[in-house]
């Protein structure tokens, strides 16, 4: 699937490359009825805009694809040997396409049962060595639209990230200013409390502390409860605060995934226990389900206790 | 992690893994998948035939054989009794959500047809249009837990979040349409509306907020392709698995009131024109003939299956009905893959 800009003439006719004269001159006839203008299928579907330019691909099609002279002569210069400026360069489409490739034509035709998991939820399947995404979106900068975003503090090292940029104080993992300040404020209202924006918290930590948080962060429970000693919490105080039961927080602390409860709620306490700790909650949980995913291939405890 | 419960989620992981981990455990094995099916008819527009579609659509699989409730979830605006000729039900979805009886099945009514029982929608509480959101959850928990082969919800009018939650929980999520440009307009608003609500879903799930804020904004996507496209160049895996999750979305489509040839052929060129320009498939299942017939057995407040099942628009259930049989059969057998 491409915009339609992107799309050559047979890829708009859904017409194989190879298709006969017949069968072209069919699916022209066939596009020019369903997409005509002011057709009922495709109204309010395609801007006018959109309409325009397909309307003038279909006329397109029609003149160069029936003649077999002018067809050949198209069909050279989209799949002839490098001949740049022939089309529309396009370099993320062919990614575009190996992804959506990679990613459709497994699918069962239709949405896959669901599994009775547990009574009281459904759970997520953590996806296994799932990319540390924001890490990844992080040196997006070169990519033109964050560009703009970026220039608030273009060079600064991202340890210290500097408080008059930021409406909030940075978390001491949050390393990618480009993110922080302009998404929180645009954060659409979401139903989902625990998965809201941490709250402006106490000032920066000591930069003593950034020694226990490993850079690449693999958040182990352990890592978590030195990180809560640091702060001088006690396991009671943090229970409290987050209003996560001491159990939970215990068990996340030492590992023990099979006592852990379902996958959503173990989000949802990670979540908590990282504001708690300030630290990046979506890190600290994609980090801790991943190892709790790669311990269990099957999963998490099914019964969330 | 509000909306996850209504979150059908692309798993990766293989299956036999799973029951292997769980066998090993001591736990039991998990039971067969669920055979029981929730479907849900939707469209967006008020009057369009949603209920009757949804009543006939019960007893035609009620007929063979199948345990069906239906479920008015058209909260607020619930008519489906009358559509089948029930007195107006004793007992009712708001008993349920008041917590008067703890399980659905003690609020279905009979209907006078083997195999169906209804669940009329909340009639008496002022207030039950608007469900809390806990009460919605345990609603379409149990739901889809129900005691039946198929549940099928008549939904309400409308793309309010308690009309896109049903249709997203939905093992099959049946798009009405008439032929007429208020209805397509309508329809598409509304498919288009549970799509991002189900990519908000995902999103949320998976950790991609920051990340699709950071792609959305500024920036005004019209279809999903494009906006997956832009994730992928920012994160290649993430894209996958949006594309992934998000390609479960599969709406069916039903025209309605079929009057000409024309009309009959514009479901196909809905599939086709949604395909194209939202990237997105959708299972066509058939059209419905418009009958006077329909209308006439509606004012005689007598189900119009069984009243005339003689006419083509009574046939055309079967087919539609056929259709959805046969994507659940093709679903069990990718499955296991």
């Amino acid at each position: 699937m491409k915009p339609l800009s992107q799309q050559n003439l047979y890829e708009v006719l859904d017409v194989p490359f190879d298709a006969s004269q017949a069968v072209i001159a069919e699916a022209v006839e066939r596009a020019m009825a369903l997409y005509a203008p002011g057709s009922l299928a495709t109204y309010t579907l395609m801007d006018p805009e959109e309409e325009r330019l397909l309307a003038k691909m279909l006329e397109e099609a029609r003149s160069t694809l029936l003649d077999p002279t002018a067809r050949a002569r198209y069909d050279e210069r989209i799949t002839g040997p490098e001949q740049p400026g022939s089309q529309v360069p396009s370099p993320p489409a062919p990614a575009m396409d190996a992804v959506i490739r990679a990613a459709w034509p497994e699918l069962p035709p239709v949405i896959p049962a669901l599994q009775p998991a547990s009574d009281e939820e459904w759970e997520e399947e953590p996806v296994e060595g799932q990319p540390a995404v924001e890490a990844e979106a992080a040196p997006a900068p070169q990519a033109p639209q964050p560009a703009a975003r970026v220039e608030e503090a273009p060079e600064t090292p991202p340890a210290a990230a500097p408080p008059t940029a930021s409406p909030r104080p940075a978390p001491i993992l949050l390393e990618k200013v480009v993110e922080a300040p302009a998404s929180q404020q645009a954060a659409p209202p979401t139903p989902s409390a625990p998965a809201a924006p941490p709250e402006p918290a106490a000032p920066p930590p000591a930069q003593a502390e950034a020694e226990l948080v490993p850079e690449d962060a693999v958040w182990s429970g352990a890592v978590l409860r030195r990180i809560r000693e640091a702060r001088g919490m006690s396991l009671q105080q943090v229970s409290e605060r987050t209003k996560v039961t001491r159990h939970h927080v215990e068990n996340v602390e030492a590992d023990r995934f099979d006592q852990l409860p379902a996958t959503v709620y173990l989000r949802g306490i990670l979540l908590s226990l990282a504001r708690e700790l300030r630290l990046d909650g979506q890190k600290v949980a994609r980090s801790y389900l991943e190892r709790v995913a790669s311990a269990h291939p099957g999963g998490p405890a099914q019964r969330p206790r | 992690m509000a909306d996850v419960p209504i979150l059908k989620l692309v798993r990766t992981p293989p299956v036999p893994a799973r029951r292997a981990v769980g066998a090993a455990r001591g736990v039991p094995a998990a039971p067969p998948a669920r055979t029981r099916r929730v479907i849900s008819i939707g469209g967006g527009k008020g009057g369009i035939g949603k209920s009757l579609i949804s009543a006939n659509l019960g007893i035609e699989l009620a007929r063979r054989g199948k345990r069906v409730v239906l479920v008015d979830a058209d909260l607020g605006g619930a008519n489906l009794h009358t559509t089948l000729g029930v007195e107006v039900p004793r007992r009712t979805l708001s008993d349920f959500v008041e917590r008067k009886v703890s399980r659905i099945e003690d609020v279905v009514t009979p209907t006078g047809i083997a195999n169906l029982g209804l669940v009329s929608g909340a009639l008496d509480h002022l207030d039950a249009a608007n469900p809390r959101y806990a009460q919605k959850m345990r609603l379409l928990r149990h739901i889809q837990q129900i005691d039946a082969d198929f549940a099928i919800l008549d939904l309400g009018a409308g793309t309010g979040t308690n009309v896109l939650d049903f249709f997203l929980v939905s093992d099959h999520g049946v798009l009405v349409l008439v032929p007429e440009p208020t209805a397509v307009e309508n329809a598409y608003r509304f498919v288009k509306a549970a799509f991002w609500r189900r990519m908000r879903n995902v999103a949320q799930v998976f950790g991609y907020e920051p990340l699709l804020r950071s792609v959305m904004d500024g920036a005004n996507f019209r279809s999903p392709v494009e906006l997956v496209e832009t994730v992928s160049r920012k994160n290649p895996e993430a894209g996958a698995n949006l594309a992934r999750q998000l390609a479960v979305f599969r709406p069916r489509l039903v025209v309605n009131q079929a009057r000409t040839a024309q009309d009959a052929d514009i479901g196909r060129a809905v599939v086709a024109a949604w395909r194209k320009y939202f990237g997105l498939e959708m299972d066509y299942l058939g059209f419905i003939q418009y009958d006077d017939e329909m209308w006439r057995t509606l004012r005689a407040r007598r189900p119009f299956l069984l009243e005339r099942p003689d006419v083509p628009a009574a046939k055309a259930f079967a087919t539609v009905v056929d259709g959805l049989l046969a994507i659940d059969i093709a679903a069990r057998a990718g499955a296991p893959k």
